[in-house]
């Protein structure tokens, strides 16, 4: 199977790939993964949330590797790789991942609203009108959702600067002393931060709409270390200002941070975070429905805009069937692992696969 | 009705169904302003027949006929060389013989049978003066605006541009109207496609009537569901020579004072002309202060609205005690004392806007002062939200480009509403409709939001901060001119040193 034909006048420059990157990565994650990466890193969780990010990087690069060689999209490669039905099962499954993301993304950022804002909000309407939104964007193409994203990363990056109230208050002592835990501990603690980096795996689906692709590598490795450096910096951020036992305790670390930013005509301000995050979560609904809709056009015959309608309404259902605490919770942790897995391990036995295979046929 | 109008107008206007000359200036006479007159001379006669309305008699009486009867016509041939008046025309076309008298010509034949005719131009030109500009004064710089009349308005711009790249693309639009549109662009400059895009949309026009350039910047608009106006429209001549040397494609129509101009960006809304007249320090803080202003005026109401409603907490101590006091007493709820509120205001504007000139000004003044301290007073709003739905209203009218500041009023109340229902977050999500709504906009096929995205550093030189002129050698990416390089600027070797 060749890769998809896309007209030039739908593709976009490389520079955004930085912010499709950035954007589909900073999610619900943000807001509360200090707790889970620090559950067994203590106080050195900010070391393995560096050290995942890094090593992500290599795995950036190594499905711009695979990419560069395939010249098509993750559809194309499972055809090329696996043959037309287990290849197209393979791209299922990936395609489930992509709409389960979604899923997870609105179904959490829903919760968060209902936990700090609107207890009583009626998730059916919230969702449905927030999803007519997603649809509004996807009806405009992939430029659009590059656009989204754009405009999800820069507006709302104000909120970096947040971080600076914790400081006043924080104690950077309980830093110290650094490689305190073992490296079992630390492993444990990449684990759980990996998790917050995930998304960025929608990649395979969307390079071919980037002009000249092999050129917006480099951008694709700033926009994940832009958020290796945020994430970072909100985790030492977070680990100064909690005691370890009250960390354990706080789901939403980085709301809860919020809370104490004070100005002259403003405090509370988790209010305006929390409502500035829709911004930050629209851009990531956008790109996995986005992906999750390409994959069946490019899988089937039928048109992206027909698969976009039932795909919303299957967001808006199943994630509107998560009701409680602890399915949400469950809902995370499964798609975190699925994630967990397709990085680390789908994505190099994609590389061996391919490098295999191009050695058979090379030597055939 | 319609459709027996329609087969009326067929029947007696259209050239086609008439079958010959005769018969046409038969038709013709049924108005009561054609005239015609035979000439008889010695050895030679013939007839004229013309709209007494729109020709120049005194034209035709001095310049005309002395040269037609001072030696016999023998051919309808001699015309055009005795008369001295460029475009004379022989013709036996019935339509275009109908068109030409239409537009100021007169028939001349040589015998009341003959199937042809020579037609020479004498068209009355009666225009406006040129006057001052009233919707985009400026302190400094030029006086002159367009008028209704094509060739004046021509004329402003050719004096202003002498050079035969400048081009004229004529063609006539409306089935009724017939009025002339001319597409303006530099050749060499402007970019093919986009002057083609124009045309094209002009051709494909079908309608009766072109009244204004309004009605055909409607007719040619990228997006016609949009409430965002995608062409610039000015009545300034020294605007439209400054894009088109930028290399954007100018339309201007006969009986419009306004030019259109495209394509465009969201930015270029709010750059007013006098911003390149100044510094470029006074004029970028000036930018700065409208797109402040425009973001103030849309979320300022919905903000207050949200707050109120669910989010007292947001607000200081101290803050808040004002706030309170101030709606003590209202017995209304947030939402529906600012749409009290801005409802009177766009009331108060729609007013002042049918009304004549100087009645408005008092019901402006008289309006917004009474109904303003009467309804605090009443206790129906707050001073707090009056303050800020005048401080909005204001603001809406910083927008240099009148069409776009009607949008923006109209823009806040979806905010509102969404403000109400979902406080703050109501507001992010009603952004982010807009937001993926400018994204989705296009200016004769270019990106509207350019250069924030997509994203050109080189032509945010003249987006929210005006740089220097020194800085403004390169023509803008999104217009994809065919000469990037305006012209390249003289580097003055500076002393690196203090002055000694």
């Amino acid at each position: 199977m060749a890769g998809p034909e896309v007209k030039d006048q739908y593709k976009v420059s490389p520079f955004l790939v930085f912010y499709l990157v950035h954007s589909v990565q900073v999610g619900v994650g943000v807001m509360g993964f200090q707790r889970i990466s620090a559950e067994h890193a203590g106080n050195d969780a900010w070391i393995s949330v560096l050290a995942a990010g890094l090593s992500l990087n290599v795995i950036i690069f190594l499905i711009y590797k695979i990419m560069m060689k395939e010249k098509g999209d993750l559809i194309s490669l499972h055809q090329n790789l696996f043959g037309k039905w287990l290849g197209g099962f393979l791209s299922l499954i990936a395609i489930a991942y992509f709409i389960a993301m979604g899923i997870t993304v609105l179904r959490t950022y829903i919760e968060v609203v209902q936990v700090w804002m609107f207890p009583d909000l009626n998730k059916w309407i919230f969702g449905t009108v927030f999803l007519l939104l997603v649809y509004y964007c996807l009806s405009g193409g992939f430029r659009v959702v590059a656009g989204i994203s754009f405009f999800g990363v820069v507006l709302p990056f104000y909120l970096v600067l947040t971080m600076i109230f914790p400081l006043f208050y924080g104690h950077f002592r309980d830093l110290l002393p650094f490689f305190n835990h073992s490296i079992k501990e630390m492993y444990e603690g990449v684990k759980g931060a990996s998790l917050s980096y995930l998304g960025f795996t929608t990649l395979f689906m969307y390079l071919p709409f980037i002009k000249e692709p092999e050129k917006s590598h480099r951008w694709a490795q700033g926009g994940h270390l832009l958020t290796v450096f945020i994430y970072t910096l909100v985790m030492i951020t977070t680990l100064a200002f909690f005691s370890p036992e009250q960390l354990q305790k706080t789901i939403w670390a980085t709301l809860t941070t919020w809370k104490i930013a004070e100005m002259p005509f403003v405090q509370r301000f988790e209010y305006i975070g929390i409502a500035s995050w829709a911004l930050v979560i629209l851009p990531n609904l956008c790109i996995t429905i986005w992906a999750g809709g390409r994959g069946i056009r490019r899988l089937s015959r039928i048109s992206q805009r027909n698969v976009t309608i039932p795909i919303l309404v299957f967001v808006l259902i199943s994630s509107s069937l998560f009701a409680r605490r602890e399915s949400i919770d469950l809902l995370n942790e499964y798609t975190s692992k699925v994630g967990f897995f397709f990085v680390y391990v789908y994505v190099p036995f994609l590389f061996v696969v391919q490098y295999i295979k191009g050695k058979v046929d090379g030597a055939g | 009705m319609v459709k027996n109008m329609l087969r009326w107008l067929k029947k007696s206007r259209s050239p086609d169904k008439l079958k010959n000359l005769p018969e046409l200036i038969r038709n013709l006479k049924d108005s009561g302003d054609f005239l015609h007159h035979e000439s008889k001379q010695k050895d030679s006669s013939f007839f004229i027949y013309y709209f007494k309305t729109l020709v120049h008699e005194t034209e035709l009486n001095d310049h005309i006929l002395p040269y037609l009867v001072e030696k016999p016509l023998k051919t309808l041939q001699d015309i055009p060389e005795r008369v001295p008046i460029p475009g004379v025309i022989i013709s036996d076309d019935l339509k275009e013989i109908c068109e030409k008298v239409m537009r100021g010509y007169v028939i001349i034949r040589l015998n009341a049978n003959a199937k042809d005719c020579a037609l020479i131009p004498s068209q009355v030109k009666k225009a406006r003066a040129v006057t001052q500009p009233e919707v985009e004064f400026t302190v400094v710089g030029s006086k002159e605006a367009f008028v209704e009349s094509l060739d004046t308005n021509m004329h402003l711009v050719r004096k202003r541009l002498p050079v035969h790249e400048l081009k004229a693309y004529e063609l006539t639009v409306g089935k009724l109207t017939n009025t002339k549109v001319v597409v303006l662009y530099l050749d060499g400059i402007a970019n093919e496609e986009n002057v083609n895009t124009v045309k094209q949309r002009l051709e494909d026009i079908k309608v009766d009537q072109i009244v204004d350039s309004s009605v055909l910047m409607q007719l040619i608009t990228d997006n016609r569901n949009s409430p965002f106006p995608q062409l610039i429209d000015t009545e300034r001549p020294d605007r439209v020579t400054s894009v088109l040397c930028e290399g954007k494609v100018v339309v201007l129509s006969d009986g419009s004072p306004q030019a259109l101009i495209g394509p465009t960006t969201l930015v270029e809304f709010f750059s007013a002309f006098e911003d390149y007249f100044v510094n470029w320090i006074v004029a970028s803080s000036a930018r700065l202060i409208r797109i402040f202003a425009i973001l103030f005026s849309i979320l300022v109401t919905p903000v207050y609205v949200a707050t109120l409603t669910y989010h007292y907490e947001l607000i200081p101590k101290d803050l808040l005690g004002t706030l309170v006091s101030s709606r003590q007493r209202i017995p209304l709820p947030p939402i529906l004392e600012a749409i009290f509120l801005e409802l009177s205001i766009e009331l108060l504007r729609e007013a002042g806007a049918r009304l004549p000139t100087k009645v408005g000004q008092t019901i402006g003044i008289v309006g917004g002062i009474v109904i303003g301290t009467a309804s605090v007073e009443a206790g129906l709003t707050s001073n707090v939200l009056l303050i800020i739905v005048a401080l909005s209203a204001l603001a809406s009218f910083t927008t240099p480009v009148y069409r776009m500041s009607n949008t923006i009023r109209l823009t806040r109340f979806p905010f509102l509403l969404f403000a109400h229902l979902w406080g703050l977050l109501g507001v992010t999500v009603c952004f982010s409709f807009l937001i993926a709504h400018l994204l989705k906009l296009k200016s004769l096929g270019r990106p509207f939001l350019e250069p924030l995205y997509p994203l050109r550093v080189q032509d945010l030189k003249d987006a929210i901060i005006r740089f220097p002129l020194k800085f403004q050698n390169k023509r803008p990416i999104h217009l994809q001119s065919e000469d990037t390089v305006r012209f390249t600027p003289v580097t003055e070797k500076e002393k690196n040193d203090f002055h000694e």
